[in-house]
């Protein structure tokens, strides 16, 4: 596996933080972040059936994770967190972090209230945070956002 | 008594205690720096295995901080206030002596610390995904063998669809 893509919900504010806090660490393996909404992650990847419920992660080789499993991906692929990628995924902390990631994901459009409003027009993608521009990973040239 | 000729002998047994206390830290010192230097060799070629060069350098690097870090440190305990009898002189080299070992202590152990993170970031780097995958796409290649997977599948939902 040389490079992932990961799918999240373009209509979540909660989801558009997260993206972008992948965007601004330092990955292993180059990310690319698609909205699930855009024509472009339907042409390539309809053939997931989660699409656009849940958060979806393919690796360049066609392997896919979905909900949980994809958040211990994007864990994973990050410099300062893939140690907590395996610690989520040990068999003491699994159980707990799956039902974590199920809750968060399910209540994705309720809890990105605590956080305040994102500068940018309700349903719309937005634009990467200036912050993921200027110190962007050392894979942010194959980055493309949608 | 004279001030003077009490201050001297308060002080005379303190010129061997300096002189024991110099030899024994310069002595330990070195020795653990070169084992430091040598061991941590081992440890460094393996997270650098293609540039030694660079192994080295890190090395030499930790091994200056860790002798000035300690010379400094020891000339700095050395100054002691006072030993009238042959006995008071060795418990102040003894008191001198351990608060010296025990600082090395901290120092040798921060040290190897700094030597494991610096591994375990190499190794992180080669780590194959602690989960497996739901599905796979056709068009998609495939791995060689699933044991590739440190840990099982997490339970994906079911579709909304399905």
């Amino acid at each position: 596996m040389t490079a992932l893509t990961v799918l999240y919900d373009g209509s979540c504010a909660l989801c558009l933080r997260c993206r972008d806090f992948l965007a601004e660490h330092a990955a292993y393996v180059p990310i690319e972040l698609l909205s699930c909404q855009s024509a472009d992650a339907r042409a390539r990847f309809g053939a997931v059936p989660w699409l656009g419920e849940e958060l979806i992660v393919v690796s360049n080789d066609g392997d896919v994770w979905v909900g949980s499993a994809a958040f211990i991906m994007c864990l994973w692929a990050l410099v300062d967190y893939r140690d907590w990628s395996y610690r989520l995924s040990g068999p003491e902390l699994a159980p707990l972090a799956q039902r974590f990631f199920n809750a968060l994901s399910s209540r994705r459009k309720s809890v990105a209230r605590f956080f305040g409003p994102l500068r940018c027009e309700e349903g719309m993608f937005c634009t990467v945070s200036p912050l993921a521009r200027d110190h962007g990973n050392q894979h942010r040239p194959q980055r493309t956002y949608r | 008594m004279d001030p003077v000729v009490a201050e001297a002998a308060q002080t005379t047994l303190l010129v061997p205690v300096y002189i024991a206390y110099a030899v024994i830290t310069l002595t330990l010192t070195i020795w653990l720096a070169r084992t430091l230097f040598k061991n941590g060799a081992v440890f460094l070629e393996d997270v650098f295995k293609d540039t030694p060069k660079m192994a080295e350098a890190v090395n030499r690097l930790l091994v200056v901080g860790f002798y000035l870090m300690n010379l400094g440190y020891a000339a700095l305990l050395m100054k002691a206030s006072g030993a009238t009898t042959a006995v008071q002189a060795a418990e102040v080299l003894a008191w001198k002596l351990g608060g010296l070992l025990i600082s090395l202590g901290v120092m040798h152990f921060t040290n190897m610390y700094l030597f494991y993170r610096i591994r375990r970031r190499a190794r992180a780097a080669v780590l194959p995904p602690p989960v497996m995958p739901q599905m796979r796409l056709p068009n998609g290649a495939p791995y060689g063998a699933q044991q590739y997977y440190a840990q099982p599948a997490y339970e994906a939902p079911a579709p909304q669809g399905a």
